[in-house]
């Protein structure tokens, strides 16, 4: 065959290379692909249009604005092609899945756009068919036009070829996907959702149509040209069958199987490949969500693709009647608009982000979450006129060296059930001769970020901006923080410009670094819990392993970083109740003593408490950590 | 030939059991886990509701078994029932063979720095029940002359967060003892009892409750939530009088932290290699709740003092003396042919 | 108006016979945790927003309890939602979603 090929490639171009079978290029068997590439592409553009219409004006302003800007331009297209056609954050956490993933969408396009490109160098004169008079454009230019096999060239190979072996890539993914329905845990996943109607429709037709596109290929084969993998099929056709008349019926089925995917794609999870560039397009441009089902929303939750990643990343699926509540769940019910589940999910959700930390859509559920209280309580009573005109006594600790720069340091409501840390971080603070004034010794107001968790948006505003107030008039340049739900808020909603706001991990990174802390060594072990709102809500992982890699010896927790297994005790969660957190922290401290430390260090008073009063070894504060091992010099 | 009876835990309950079951005639093993015999006994100074010292009891205990085998320092390493009977390997190296095994090993008490806001082991000046019983023991003053003390009830019982739902019983009786010992040493010092409820159900218990209101002790009804450090290292308590509605502040110099009883944990471990069953609370559960206190599901193995919930002293001795009626029972209708 | 010499004042107590006991049913079926409440004070002890203006959980739970609405939510409408009160309620009472429910049912 390849010799056939090669020699083939040195013949003459002539004109009789192309043979168009159907100059109007039309044949009955397109209808049902055209029906449902009509209506997808109506559909897609209704809701686009309703999209739209549902973000604020700023919104649209900033999405426009975000469109036409170079550099987020680019990074739109950087995320379109490695997230919706190569899956690249698939593929780092599970290859295979990575693979399965990257090979249908990528492989489709790649067969999408050699296609095009075949047809335009092949039979130019159908780029402008509506010129010529007809309404027709051949899609499955396989079908309409034949290029003589007698007459191949280089070129002809080289697309065959290559058509050839992208078909043969998408099959292997295909093939995969099979596998995966039967036995899900070979690609790494523990548990899967369960298709509806649509999605078997959908999956079943997504699954016809490739092997069904080599059979109609393979058929057509010695007629149109085919290269390694539809060549053999037509051969190995011909001797069983005679002919390639059975071709028509094959090209019928192909046809027909594009249009129910095309018509089932909307009420279905696959409704997430066209979804997700729009996802793209909104978050690149730093639209938030601010409705629970429009708008913004709706992007998310049709870019939802019901992978079911989440279900497993889920902490609370440490009791198999929790499974209900992850986040693929809370999607589809928003989907069908089912109120009452919407809320129990919404109520119950801890908002530690691990499920949109690992989403491969990058679906943030947690903000729906929110969304979704706010319309639920941001309208109940509350009386803060008590905020207004509080002014606060600082307790100052000033020491004899002069220093420019003064801190403010706010320990947080949380921190006030656990005076090891407050303790802890002022002994720091003094060995590394630093002038401090504590913003909350005695009294002091809430960050306002449970409000927000709450969905009280408005009353939170209120108490940022109490707070804003005191910290801005006090004339301090660092904000230093114990408590990673008070640095979260801090560092999203109070806009103090000119301030620098540190968690105690952050700086007590930098004093070391400065020289201005010296920590003695000790070849103790220790791990390191990820608080949620320090590691993923604000990004902070590294810093506190450097510093604990400066006084002890660092072990990996089975699940850690932007995977780390919440405490339980998040207040994020509304509605789960005592003993539902005491299974969450006993799952965080299985997952901590993995590599069973001697002790395990943590940086959030929440944290601190839950870990504590289930862990068998020594559960210290971070700040009290470092407190042990502060050397002269 | 005797019959050879274990005792597990040589407190209050195990000594007195001893001693009643050796007058019966049997041949006594105990073993204690501690250096010395007594249990939470020989660590307090007096007893409420008299003021009786702990010494005193604990003397009188340890007459009455002077032909007991006791092996202090002393755990079992493994047991096991063989026919009728129980081996127990212990961790001296000597195997016992037993016909009846007596549990008595008691409570720990809560250790006081799971509630972290507390400060326990944070701050100087915050100590527990235990800890202000070794002082008066030691004849140990607290100085500088304290101003202002506290005491805190309820810490680590009717507490679920703490793992302890239920009432330790004698926290109550033992702070308000407690704060007339203290009222009596330093009459000066304003004291503070922060109680949730007053529970003083024994005889003349009242009397006391009554002595300490006289002699000037303030109960506020109202745990508390916080202890703070002032600048001037003393400790800034926060509570709620709930009497009142209003939340209160006070500046303490001492604050002693009534912990509660928990399960023993050694006695725990022996229960896991007999399969005992355990409560919710932790504690062993007894065959039934009225009639049959002493006895537990498995046959020959019975039940004194703490080791089934919370119990005074008192109480911990009638336990001990059924219990060896009990095993006394037992041993002739199984043991001994007629 | 006619001066009559005396008035009609409410009184001061609480009149159990009378007090909304229905509303408090459907607060204690969706919230079957109120019914825990042994009156401890630590949620007032703690509180955050307490050190600024009345607010008392516990006061509140009573306060329905006994029919007086209006001063419950009174003395809930300082709440800050902080959370401090779940964490050291010895009855593991989750009360910020109470204090929520609360709002929701009698609030206006």
């Amino acid at each position: 065959m390849i010799t056939l090929l090669i020699s083939d490639t040195f013949k003459a171009v002539t004109p009789e290379e192309i043979i168009d079978r159907y100059p109007n290029s039309y044949n009955h068997f397109v209808l049902p692909f055209v029906i449902g590439i009509v209506f997808i592409i109506t559909y897609l553009l209704i809701g686009l249009i309703r999209i739209l219409y549902h973000l604020t004006p700023q919104d649209r302003k900033k999405l426009l604005k975000s469109l036409v800007t170079p550099k987020t331009a680019w990074k739109n297209i950087k995320d379109i092609v490695l997230d919706c056609l190569l899956h690249t954050k698939i593929w780092k956490r599970k290859p295979l899945l990575g693979y399965m993933h990257s090979s249908i969408a990528f492989g489709w396009f790649l067969l999408i756009v050699l296609g095009h490109i075949e047809l335009a160098l092949f039979a130019p004169r159908h780029l402008s068919s509506l010129s010529e008079g007809s309404l027709y454009y051949p899609i499955f230019y396989r079908f309409f036009i034949w290029i003589n096999p007698a007459h191949e060239t280089l070129r002809g190979a080289l697309f065959f070829f290559l058509m050839d072996f992208v078909l043969l890539y998408i099959l292997s993914g295909i093939a995969l996907a099979m596998f995966k329905r039967v036995r899900s845990i070979a690609l790494g996943m523990r548990h899967t959702t369960k298709p509806s109607l649509a999605d078997r429709v959908a999956l079943y037709s997504l699954w016809a149509i490739f092997p069904l596109r080599l059979l109609a290929e393979g058929f057509t084969a010695d007629l149109s040209g085919g290269s390694f993998l539809t060549t053999p099929v037509n051969m190995l056709f011909k001797t069983f069958f005679g002919n390639g008349l059975n071709f028509m019926p094959t090209w019928w089925l192909y046809s027909i199987c594009l249009g129910l995917f095309f018509v089932a794609m909307p009420f279905s999870r696959y409704m997430h490949i066209l979804t997700e560039p729009l996802l793209i397009l909104f978050r690149n441009a730093g639209l938030k969500v601010r409705k629970p089902r429009k708008g913004f929303a709706e992007a998310e939750i049709y870019a939802c693709s019901s992978c079911g990643l989440c279900i497993d990343a889920c902490p609370m699926n440490v009791q198999k009647k929790n499974l209900k509540y992850s986040s693929v769940y809370f999607i589809r019910f928003l989907r069908r608009h089912n109120t009452r589940k919407i809320t129990e999910i919404a109520n119950k959700c801890l908002m530690c982000g691990k499920c949109a930390a690992i989403c491969p859509v990058g679906v943030d559920s947690p903000a729906i979450r929110r969304a979704h209280r706010e319309t639920l309580n941001n309208k109940t009573d509350y009386d803060y006129s008590y905020l207004t005109n509080y002014s606060p006594q600082f307790a100052t600790h000033e020491q004899n060296t002069p220093t420019t720069s003064k801190i403010l340091y706010f320990a947080g409501c949380m921190s006030h059930l656990t005076p090891r840390i407050i303790k802890s971080v002022e002994t720091i603070l003094r060995a590394a001769k630093l002038d401090f004034e504590f913003m909350d010794k005695d009294k002091g107001i809430c960050c306002g970020r449970p409000l927000m968790l709450a969905g009280k948006t408005e009353a939170a505003l209120k108490t940022i901006e109490a707070n804003r107030r005191i910290i801005k008039e006090s004339g301090c340049h660092t904000l230093l923080v114990s408590c990673p739900i008070c640095l979260k808020v801090f560092k999203e909603e109070y806009k103090l410009s000119g301030i620098r706001i540190l968690h105690y991990t952050q700086l007590i990174n930098e004093l070391i670094k400065d020289s201005k802390l010296h920590l003695s060594k000790s070849d103790s072990t220790m791990v390191y819990h990820d608080p949620c709102e320090l590691g993923r809500g604000c990004g902070i992982y590294q810093e506190p392993r450097t510093v604990l890699n400066c006084i002890g010896v660092l072990k990996k927790a089975k699940k850690e970083r932007d995977e780390s297994v919440c405490c339980g005790y998040s207040l994020g969660s509304l509605t789960l109740d005592e003993k539902e957190r005491t299974k969450l922290a006993e799952s965080c401290v299985d997952s901590l003593l993995e590599e069973k430390p001697e002790s395990i260090i943590t940086a959030c008073p929440m944290c601190y408490r839950a870990i504590r009063s289930k862990a068998s070894v020594a559960v210290k504060d971070f700040a009290e950590a470092v407190c042990e091992h502060i050397a002269d010099k | 030939m005797k019959n050879n009876i274990l005792v597990i835990g040589g407190g209050a309950a195990g000594l007195e059991a001893a001693a009643n079951l050796e007058r019966l005639g049997y041949n006594i093993i105990l073993i204690e886990r501690d250096k010395q015999l007594g249990g939470h006994l020989a660590k307090w100074d007096r007893l409420f509701p008299d003021g009786l010292p702990a010494q005193e009891v604990l003397d009188s205990l340890l007459d009455n078994i002077s032909n007991v085998k006791c092996f202090t320092e002393t755990d079992i390493q493994a047991i096991n029932i063989l026919d009728k009977s129980f081996n127990a390997i212990l961790s001296n190296g000597i195997t016992v063979l037993a016909d009846a095994v007596l549990m008595a090993s008691g409570f720990d008490i809560f250790p006081a720095a799971k509630k972290e806001e507390y400060g326990y082991g944070i701050y100087e000046n915050v100590i527990t029940n235990q800890d202000l019983e070794q002082m008066f023991k030691q004849q140990q003053s607290i100085s500088p002359i304290p101003r202002a003390i506290g005491f805190v009830h309820c810490v680590g019982s009717r507490d679920e967060k703490a793992g302890n739902p239920a009432c330790s019983k004698v926290c109550c009786a033992t702070a308000v003892k407690q704060a007339c010992e203290v009222k009596e040493l330093y009459p000066d010092a304003d004291v503070y009892c922060f109680y949730m409820d007053l529970r003083m159900f024994g005889r003349r218990y009242e009397d006391l409750y009554l002595k300490a209101q006289k002699s000037g002790v303030r109960f506020i009804r109202g745990r508390v939530s916080e202890v703070a450090q002032t600048a001037d290292n003393r400790l800034l308590v926060k509570a709620e009088d709930t009497l009142s509605s209003k939340p209160v502040r006070v500046n303490l110099d001492m604050l002693v932290l009534m912990a509660g009883m928990r399960p023993s944990e050694a006695g725990h471990k022996v229960g896991i290699q007999l399969n005992l069953t355990t409560e919710d609370d932790g504690f062993f559960s007894a065959k039934d709740g009225m009639l049959s206190l002493q006895k537990s599901k498995l046959p020959g193995l019975f039940y004194a003092g703490a080791c089934t919930g919370a119990k005074t002293l008192p109480d911990t001795l009638h336990e001990a003396r059924s219990a060896a009626m009990e095993i006394d029972r037992y041993i002739k209708e199984n043991f001994i042919k007629k | 108006m006619i001066d009559f010499g005396f008035g009609i004042s409410p009184s001061s107590g609480i009149n159990l016979n009378n007090s909304d006991k229905d509303t408090f049913s459907k607060l204690a079926k969706m919230e079957p945790n109120v019914l825990k409440c042994m009156a401890c004070g630590s949620c007032t002890a703690t509180c955050t927003a307490g050190d600024f203006k009345t607010t008392s959980l516990r006061t509140a739970i009573l306060n329905l309890q006994n029919g007086l609405k209006d001063e419950a939510l009174e003395i809930l409408s300082g709440c800050m939602l902080c959370g401090k009160c779940t964490m050291v309620c010895p009855r593991g009472i989750n009360t910020r979603h109470l204090i929520l429910s609360i709002n929701k049912i009698y609030g206006k």
